[in-house]
């Protein structure tokens, strides 16, 4: 009996849809890929009064170069020395323009009371980053 | 007269052979870049976080999270803390070890809307104790 051998196709491995799969692929790397950054209001905290001994100068500030927005316990705000009261983040607004129309270089200082909520301290720190104010102390007490 | 030759114009073809290995390029790159940021627990919800407007974005590569719960619970690491008096000394103590770790580092407060000012003026006070000045007060985006 004739044994007939049998010719042996070629293997090969089909690339041609490698493409395809390949930009399948990027299109889902593309799409659940979240360029992971957080959000918020940034701010750089005086140095510890302890570390510049010796370096320190008492500074009077008038009401000029200072505002002091003093929020109370209970989310009044005191500016200066003016009596509290309920101030709308509208009203801050136009508040904070009007102090810098009279001096660009106005300091803020907000002072908050411990016992008062972080939201409202967040809030007004949010209408003077608002208004481009770049002068803003912020009380550790 | 002479004989107008009608040329024969050539197929226009874009080489899509090397197209497979730009696809595969870019696909290295993605992966290589993607990081699956995997966080134990979010303990204060991102809807107890105060709402802003003039929000920054803050990269994530030099930054430490701190969290400061309603009840006055601070937890750095999700190692949870309290500052009862000034000899707590816990959260400045982390911060000098993460300072020294990575100068550039950005404190990043997660805090419960309701927490009282006090215990976030008491943590400010340690940062500054350890030297990590710039901070961040993580926010909602206001939605108009």
């Amino acid at each position: 009996m004739k044994i007939g051998r049998k010719r042996k196709g070629k293997a090969e491995i089909p690339t041609s849809s490698m493409s395809d799969i390949a930009f399948l692929l990027i299109i889902f790397f593309m799409a659940t890929t979240k360029f992971d950054v957080k959000e918020g209001i940034k701010l750089v905290l005086p140095q510890a009064t302890e570390k510049q001994e010796g370096e320190t100068k008492t500074l009077t500030l008038t009401e000029k170069e200072m505002t002091r927005l003093q929020i109370t316990a209970d989310g009044q705000i005191v500016v200066n020395k003016e009596a509290p009261r309920n101030i709308e983040s509208g009203v801050l607004d136009a508040l904070i323009q009007q102090k810098v129309k009279v001096n660009p270089d106005m300091i803020f200082k907000v002072i908050t009371d411990r016992e008062a909520k972080y939201s409202e301290m967040v809030r007004v720190v949010d209408r003077l980053k608002a208004a481009k104010i770049e002068k803003i102390s912020l009380s550790t007490n | 007269m002479a004989k107008i030759v009608n040329k024969k114009s050539r197929e226009a073809n874009i080489p899509t052979g090397s197209m497979s290995d730009i696809a595969f390029l870019l696909l290295l790159f993605f992966m290589v870049s993607t990081v699956f940021v995997q966080e134990k627990k979010f303990w204060v919800e991102r809807d107890r976080w105060p709402i802003a407007e003039s929000i920054e974005r803050i990269p994530r590569n030099h930054t430490s999270t701190i969290y400061v719960m309603r009840d006055e619970t601070i937890l750095i690491d999700d190692v949870p803390t309290r500052i009862e008096s000034a000899e707590d000394v816990f959260v400045s103590s982390t911060l000098i070890l993460k300072k020294t770790e990575d100068p550039d580092l950005i404190v990043c407060f997660r805090t419960d809307k309701d927490t009282k000012y006090g215990v976030m003026s008491d943590v400010m006070r340690q940062l500054q104790d350890a030297n990590t000045l710039v901070v961040a007060f993580e926010t909602q985006q206001r939605q108009n």
